[in-house]
Formats: C-alpha cells, sequence, structure tokens
C-alpha cells in the first residue's frame, strides 16, 4: 500500500469514527440531568447495606467481581515488572554513595513519615464512609515508606524495606480477596456473595459487611504491589550497573 | 453558586492557571517552581470546594494533597539536584505570597467551622501543606548536595 | 449550578494535557503530568466524584514522577557510561 493510500483508509475510518461519536452525542442524557437510573440503584442497594459510600459498596460489594479482575491486572503488570527489570548476568550492583542532604528537608522526611504513612492507613479504613479505599490509601502508605530515599539515601530504605517479605505479603493479601469470596461460595450462596458477617450500624468503622474486610485486602496488596514495583525502578536506578571493562 | 465556591473558582483559574504556564515554558528553575506552586494553590482550593459544597468528607483530597504534593516536589529536587545546582531557583517572594494564602484560607475555614475535631483537621492540613511547601522550596534551592548517583 | 467552576476546571485540563504532549522532553514532561495529575484531581472533584479524585491525587502527584525520574536517570548514567568508556 502506498502511503497516500494508507492516509486514505486512514481519512476514511477517522471520518466515520467522528460522525459515530457525533451522532452518539446528540443522543446522551444532558450533563448533569436528574435521570440516573444505574445510580438511584446503587444508592439504594448500597444504603440497603449499610454502607455510607456507595462507590466503596459498588467497588466491594455489588460488584466486587470486577475488582478481582483490577487486582490481578495490577498483580500481573508488578509480576512482569519484577521479571523485566531483574539483574542479568552482565551487570552488577553497585553500593550507592550515601546523600548529603539539608537539614530541613531530613527533618520533614522523617517527620512526615509516620503521619503519611497513617494518613494512608486512615484512608483505607474509612473506605466505607468517606472517598477512598483500599487502593488510594494503599498508594499513598507505600509513597510514605519513600520519603526514606528521599530525605536520606537508599541504604536507609533498603534497612527497613526487605523486598521479599513486601512480595510474600502481595501475594497473600491477593490471595486473601479471593479466599474470602470463596467463603461465599462454601456458605452455599455465589463467589463474594456476603452471607456470614453483619451490616452493622450505618456510618460506622465496622459498617458493610465484607466492604471493610475486601478493602484491607485491596490496601495491602496495592501498597505491598507498589513497593515492589519501586524496588526494581530504584534498584535499577541506583543500583544496577553494566559491567564495564569486560567484553 | 456560593461565595466559597465563587472563591474557588477565582483563585483555581488565576493561581493554578498560572502555574500551568508556567511549568509549560521557561527554564528549568521556573518550571520546578511552578510545579510545586500548583499543588500549593490546589490544596486551599479543595478546601474551598469540601466547605461550599457542604461535604466535609471532601477534605481528605487536600489531605493528600499536603501530604503528597511536596514529597512530588522532592522527587524532582533530588532526581534534578544536578541541573538545579547549575541554576538554582530564587522565588522566594512567590513562594511565601502563596504560603500566606493557604494561611488565610485555612484561617478562615477554621473560623467557619468553630472548634471541634474538624478544626484540628484543618490545622493539621494547613501545617502540613505550609511546612510542606517551604521545605520543598528550601530542597529546590540546593538542598541537595551534587548528587554523587545516590 | 456549578458551571462557571466546572469550565474553568476543564479549560485547565485541557491546557495543561496539550501543553504535557506539546513539550517534548521527559524532564520537562514529568513536570507538567504532576500538574496534569492537580488539574485531573480538581476536575474530578468539581464533576462530585471524589473518590477518582483521590486515586488520581494518590497516583499523579508523587508515584508517577518518581517513576518517570527514575527511568529517566537509569537512561542518563548509561548514556553517561557509554560516553565515559569511548575511545
Amino acid at each position: 500500500m502506498t502511503r497516500r493510500a494508507r492516509l486514505i483508509v486512514l481519512a476514511l475510518g477517522g471520518a466515520g469514527l467522528a460522525a459515530l461519536l457525533i451522532a452518539a452525542c446528540f443522543d446522551l442524557p444532558r450533563f448533569g440531568g436528574p435521570w440516573h437510573p444505574y445510580g438511584d440503584r446503587a444508592v439504594h442497594a448500597s444504603l440497603a447495606r449499610r454502607t455510607a459510600n456507595t462507590i466503596a459498596s459498588v467497588n466491594f460489594d455489588q460488584r466486587a467481581f470486577d475488582t478481582v479482575g483490577e487486582m490481578s491486572i495490577l498483580f500481573a503488570s508488578v509480576l512482569g515488572t519484577v521479571v523485566l527489570l531483574r539483574q542479568t548476568r552482565d551487570e552488577k550492583r553497585a553500593l550507592p554513595q550515601p546523600e548529603e542532604v539539608a537539614l530541613p528537608v531530613r527533618r520533614y522526611a522523617l517527620v512526615v513519615l509516620p503521619v503519611a504513612f497513617v494518613a494512608g492507613l486512615y484512608v483505607i479504613a474509612h473506605g466505607q464512609l468517606s472517598p477512598g479505599g483500599g487502593f488510594q490509601g494503599g498508594v499513598v502508605a507505600a509513597t510514605a515508606l519513600h520519603l526514606l530515599y528521599l530525605g536520606a539515601d537508599y541504604r536507609a530504605l533498603e534497612r527497613i524495606r526487605p523486598v521479599g517479605l513486601y512480595e510474600i505479603c502481595d501475594a497473600l493479601a491477593a490471595c486473601a480477596y479471593v479466599v474470602t469470596g470463596l467463603a461465599g461460595v462454601l456458605a452455599g450462596t455465589a463467589f463474594l456473595a456476603n452471607t456470614l458477617l453483619p451490616y452493622g450500624t450505618f456510618n460506622t468503622l465496622s459498617s458493610g459487611g465484607i466492604v471493610p474486610v475486601l478493602n484491607a485486602a485491596i490496601g495491602m496488596e496495592v501498597a505491598c504491589a507498589v513497593v515492589v514495583l519501586l524496588a526494581r525502578f530504584l534498584d535499577q536506578a541506583v543500583e544496577i550497573e553494566e559491567e564495564s571493562g569486560k567484553p | 453558586m456560593n461565595g466559597w465556591t465563587l472563591t474557588a473558582t477565582v483563585a483555581l483559574g488565576a493561581g493554578v492557571g498560572a502555574t500551568v504556564w508556567g511549568v509549560a515554558t521557561g527554564p528549568l528553575r521556573r518550571r520546578v517552581v511552578a510545579q510545586n506552586l500548583s499543588s500549593a494553590l490546589a490544596c486551599p482550593g479543595l478546601l474551598l470546594l469540601a466547605q461550599g459544597y457542604g461535604r466535609p468528607a471532601y477534605i481528605d483530597l487536600a489531605l493528600v494533597l499536603a501530604l503528597l504534593g511536596p514529597v512530588g516536589t522532592l522527587v524532582f529536587a533530588r532526581l534534578l539536584a544536578d541541573d538545579l545546582a547549575e541554576d538554582p531557583p530564587h522565588a522566594w517572594g512567590v513562594t511565601f505570597a502563596v504560603a500566606g494564602y493557604g494561611a488565610v484560607v485555612v484561617l478562615v475555614l477554621c473560623a467557619v467551622t468553630g472548634p471541634g475535631r474538624a478544626m484540628v483537621k484543618l490545622l493539621v492540613i494547613g501545617a502540613l501543606l505550609i511546612g510542606g511547601n517551604l521545605v520543598a522550596s528550601r530542597a529546590l534551592s540546593g538542598g541537595f548536595a551534587r548528587s554523587r548517583r545516590g | 449550578m456549578d458551571d462557571p467552576l466546572i469550565v474553568v476546571v476543564l479549560l485547565l485540563v485541557a491546557a495543561t494535557a496539550t501543553a504535557a504532549v506539546a513539550v517534548r522532553d521527559p524532564v520537562r514532561q514529568a513536570l507538567v503530568l504532576s500538574v496534569l495529575g492537580v488539574a485531573l484531581a480538581l476536575l474530578f472533584t468539581v464533576a462530585q466524584a471524589p473518590d477518582v479524585g483521590l486515586s488520581q491525587l494518590a497516583v499523579g502527584s508523587a508515584l508517577t514522577p518518581l517513576l518517570v525520574m527514575l527511568s529517566v536517570r537509569k537512561v542518563r548514567r548509561r548514556q553517561g557510561d557509554g560516553k565515559g568508556r569511548a575511545p
């Protein structure tokens, strides 16, 4: 195919897609309109299950099976990163030099690290009550640990971060989610259906039945996955060097 | 639309709009300062929006931004230390002006909220925001000695 | 309704996203990307989707810049080594 023919095919396809999209836009409900068939049902179901945050109820109760898919996407991509960024035979590890950090920056990092970590746990724990949940809180908690790299140096981070342990916790948390789902099957209903846990009092930490349990599993999975992911990137950027001098 | 959201509209449009211009053009030292100020300007905006919508739960967004925004700037300060050492940014005037804006917003919201847990949370966010952005500015203008691949 | 607010934030997102595409150097792109994260979080908030906004803030403000900048450092180190070894 010549360049010209390819351009014509591209233009035809693009014009067709544009026409379909414009036609679809004319049939959309108005922006901010009052008609929300799915939203109304989701809110009703989440109130019936005494979960204050409808999004958490959709993610971890009404559509908990979709979250299994999202969790396995993260798990698989971190696994792929670990395999791709491993230390190969022609690479060696160089001990990173300690960094000189200005005193206010170092103090800030050491003060904010625990605060950010606790804030991450707070976001995970309040997932069923206010905006947030396992994913957001897990990322915040994992990022907090890396303040040790930013405010001190890489060796300080390595001391509190045994990567092997985080890899095991990542797998355990992913298993915990699936096992919680299988409990529903054993109880005689369906995968991830809540039959055992009480719904509790509306707008308290223990409300929502299965939601806080799955939230905690996702929070642990995401936090460990982010730590493992960043560990691989940091290894490559800071420690691993190509073997020089040898052919 | 009420007074809170109107203030947020003006502040976000002018403030964050200016930082978008600053981060997209000019030398590197201006871009890193604009990146730091974007989180310092957006965080009070989120507080104003939470008040304007009457939804205290939205304050969690401002808390996360106050915690992680300066961390993002520290990332750039740490990993661009070599480039910034040659041409360090000096923008303390703007930085203190933005910190003052954050302090005013937090104090006004505290006065409206009244004493209680919500006020403590607001003060924590304000302290994290202002402290974080001042430290991040300090880190940008020579907080890391020339990094030796560390 | 809060239409002016939504319009302002949408314009912010459009301007930042265009800048992120127009800037060519990866380091400067990472800086614009970090501001784009903040702008998107504002958009999600004014569209009353705070959960999504929180995800965007958590990922976009520190994690994405760190991943991009670590990759840049690795590439630069490799280029530096290549120059150093070249006769």
